[in-house]
């Protein structure tokens, strides 16, 4: 794949205009008001017949999956359709006014959901997973900690204990997207059998917003992305059945789990950076033909040409990764870890590069809210930090590499 | 109930337009798209054909170089085929050419309603409508802001200076919708995949039983001998507020006979 299809150029086009019709007018609002980005999303998925799809996709996929295990992986491998890619368009669109709308999707679709997709029982899937992938409920997924971010399972506090037929969860988390609206939590923790933590297997749960000793902070304030709340958890005993054990069994690989969904969440953040980098680069070419100083448009300028320049070749290179990720999906393969971690760094630091000169372009403009790319600036910088961190993706490069 | 939208295909107006120095016609070499006053058309056209709880929506459009792309956005948003009139012979149409194509591709449909915009966005003669009309010999109503189908009778609020005039006309017929009659919808996913394999039928003047001298350059009974660059606006009056600028702006508008 070199170029976008027709079918893909008239999805991008449609939500393109969904975006400019109902996110750029109200983006004040969004970022700066009291309007949880969910009722926008909504919209979107009910006018593009995403949330229909989900739904019959989710209902083969039980089908499948209560047919036995021979179906399913038959049917999941291969998958090259005119649709490939359909997904990482509306992420695209919506990045080039509100990355923080695609957070706020992503981390309920993406992660919640995928993570019990993946892991859950039948039974688990039917109770949770649908809704979420519909969005009728907005799902967070929650590992960090105020002492654990990195080092996500090394310095982990959370506990869950025995007791009984039941388990009784302890711990706190912190930077959660989603967290304060959340209907549907996903909570990684530890078992706590009395032995040393650094042995301690790793489970997962399923919370309900609202159970007793669950309570969900208000947003924190951040550096930008407004538009996608982030808050902590406080949860002391809470007590829950089995039945909200992902898979229902402590045997689960949780460790194993969570990586493949660090994974999926690195490579959305391509398609993220693609969606900022060509609104960046749109503008800045518009404004680098419009503004005139020394009797010149700044674009007649060597060094304004230069940033053109880098941020057309970051574009070029993001959004061939977003091709490769489309082709591999096509073909119904999976980037290993280290891949996308390499995608995943490149993408952001190519994306913070771009941002930032967009800014300096635009001068003191660029420094005023009314010109945009101040908030996708801002809005960048968390590419190199969610998801791991940009030195977190190297050392696992490197790791890849010298194994 | 069966419907044909007559669908234009343009070159983006978000585009610098460019005209072709000899014929002194817009270029259409490059990629086309749907005409968003169209797009009102396809929207009521689906809307009729869902109430009705039957029948199909075909597209008719003329267009150089077997150009889709605008007729596979209509499609996607839920029209049931198309049917494309495109051949070099074309080149040099007027819009008495245009609707002489245009009938007869329609009467293949066999429509008990076809509907079209008041007028297009590159060309607005908004003649060709009226003209499609009367080669088939059919009643038609124009400038429609809303429409509505009931006992083999159209039904439509008819826009005019004043407000609006209630018509109704016997089906077969043609109208014309003015923009906003209703909120075109989105394509779905669903239907962006679907378009693809929706039949487009692609058919040549002969197909149609035309002479290549009804139409064309040499069946054109209108030539454009000139064209001219549009004058430049003039640059505004500022009026600075010291006190009188209501009375100001209110004689200034008093003056262009505005109030
Ligand atoms: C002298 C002359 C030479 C021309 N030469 C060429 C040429 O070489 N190549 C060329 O491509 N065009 C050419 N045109 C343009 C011509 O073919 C127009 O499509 C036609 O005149 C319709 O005019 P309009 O857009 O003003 O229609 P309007 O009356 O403003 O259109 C009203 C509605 O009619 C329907 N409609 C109009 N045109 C079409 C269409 N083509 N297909 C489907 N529905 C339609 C649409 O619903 C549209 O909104 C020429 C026009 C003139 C006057
Ligand atoms: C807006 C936002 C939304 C988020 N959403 C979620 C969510 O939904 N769910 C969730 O669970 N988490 C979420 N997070 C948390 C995020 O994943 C963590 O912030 C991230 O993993 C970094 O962890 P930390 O903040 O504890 O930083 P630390 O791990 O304390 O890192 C501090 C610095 O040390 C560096 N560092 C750490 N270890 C090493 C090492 N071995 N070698 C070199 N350098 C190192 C880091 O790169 C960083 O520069 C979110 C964060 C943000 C900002």
């Amino acid at each position: 794949m070199f170029e976008w299809t027709e079918e893909q150029n008239m999805l991008r086009e449609a939500v393109r205009k969904f975006v400019e019709t109902e996110i750029a007018p109200n983006i004040n609002e969004l970022e700066h008001g009291d309007t949880p980005p969910y009722d926008t999303l909504r919209k979107m998925y009910k006018t593009f017949g995403m949330d229909a799809m989900a739904r019959a996709g989710f209902e083969a996929r039980i089908k499948r999956e209560k047919e036995g295990p021979a179906a399913t992986s038959e049917r999941r491998s291969g998958g090259g359709d005119a649709g490939a890619g359909f997904m990482l368009i509306p992420i695209i669109e919506l990045c080039r006014y509100c990355p923080g709308m695609v957070t706020a999707m992503g981390v309920s679709v993406g992660l919640a959901a995928s993570a019990i997709m993946s892991k859950g029982t039948i039974a688990q899937k039917e109770r949770w997973g649908v809704d979420l992938l519909t969005l009728d409920k907005i799902g967070s997924w929650a590992i960090t900690e105020p002492g654990s971010g990195s080092d996500a399972f090394g310095s982990m506090k959370s506990t869950a204990r025995r007791d009984g037929d039941e388990y009784v969860l302890n711990g706190s988390k912190t930077f959660i997207t989603n967290g304060p609206y959340a209907d549907t939590i996903v909570f990684i923790c530890k078992l706590d059998e009395g032995n040393d933590p650094k042995d301690r297997k790793v489970l997962t749960f399923v919370l309900d917003s609202g159970m007793p000793g669950l309570e969900q902070s208000k947003p924190l304030r951040k550096m930008g992305l407004h538009s996608s709340p982030t808050g902590e958890l406080f949860l002391s005993d809470v007590r829950v059945g089995r039945d909200r054990l992902l898979g229902e069994t402590e045997e689960q690989p949780s460790r194993e789990g969570a990586k493949e969904t660090f994974s999926m969440e690195r490579t959305g953040v391509a398609a993220m950076a693609l969606g900022i980098v060509e609104r960046c680069l749109q503008e800045s070419v518009a404004y680098a033909k419009d503004r005139v100083q020394f009797g010149h448009p700044i674009g007649e300028f060597q060094l304004i040409q230069m940033k053109l320049a880098k941020m057309e070749v970051a574009r070029l290179n993001i959004q061939n990764l977003v091709f490769r990720q489309i082709e591999m999906g096509a073909a119904g393969k999976g980037m290993s870890l280290a891949e996308a971690s390499a995608c995943k760094l490149y993408a952001a630091q190519a994306c913070m590069e771009v941002a930032l000169e967009a800014v300096q372009l635009f001068g003191g403009n660029g420094y005023m809210a009314e010109f945009g790319v101040e908030q996708l600036c801002r809005d960048a910088k968390v590419l190199q930090i969610y998801a791991g961190t940009d030195e977190i993706q190297i050392s696992q490069i490197a790791r890849s590499l010298l194994s | 109930m069966n419907v044909v939208v007559c669908v234009k295909q343009i070159p983006d107006p978000a585009q610098p337009g460019q005209l072709d120095p000899g014929s002194k016609t817009l270029k259409r070499e490059g990629k086309l798209i749907l005409d968003d006053s169209d797009a009102y058309g396809v929207e009521m056209a689906l809307l009729l054909a869902e109430k009705a709880g039957g029948g199909e929506v075909t597209l008719v459009s003329m267009a150089p170089n077997g150009e889709t792309s605008g007729l596979r956005t209509a499609l996607a948003m839920g029209a049931a085929k198309a049917i494309l009139v495109s051949d070099d012979s074309l080149a040099g149409t007027d819009a008495l050419g245009t609707a002489k194509v245009l009938a007869a591709a329609i009467k293949r449909a066999e429509p008990d309603l076809i509907v079209a915009a008041t007028e297009s966005t590159d060309g607005y003669t908004g003649t060709l409508p009226v003209q499609v009309a009367e080669i088939l010999g059919l009643p038609s109503v124009t400038f429609a802001k809303s429409v509505d189908v009931a006992d083999g009778k159209v039904k439509v609020n008819r826009q005019t200076e004043a407000g609006y005039d209630e018509v109704e006309c016997p089906l077969p017929a043609l109208i014309t919708v003015t923009a906003g009659v209703v909120e075109p919808r989105y394509p779905s996913f669903k239907g962006i995949m679907a378009a693809r394999s929706k039949p487009v039928e692609q058919l040549t003047v002969a197909d149609l039983g035309l002479s290549a001298d009804q139409v064309g350059a040499a069946g054109a009974r209108q030539e454009v001998v000139d064209v001219t660059a549009a004058e430049e606006r003039k640059a505004g009056e500022v009026i600075t507020d010291e006190g009188d600028a209501h009375e100001r702006v209110v004689a200034f508008l008093d003056q262009l006979k505005l109030i």
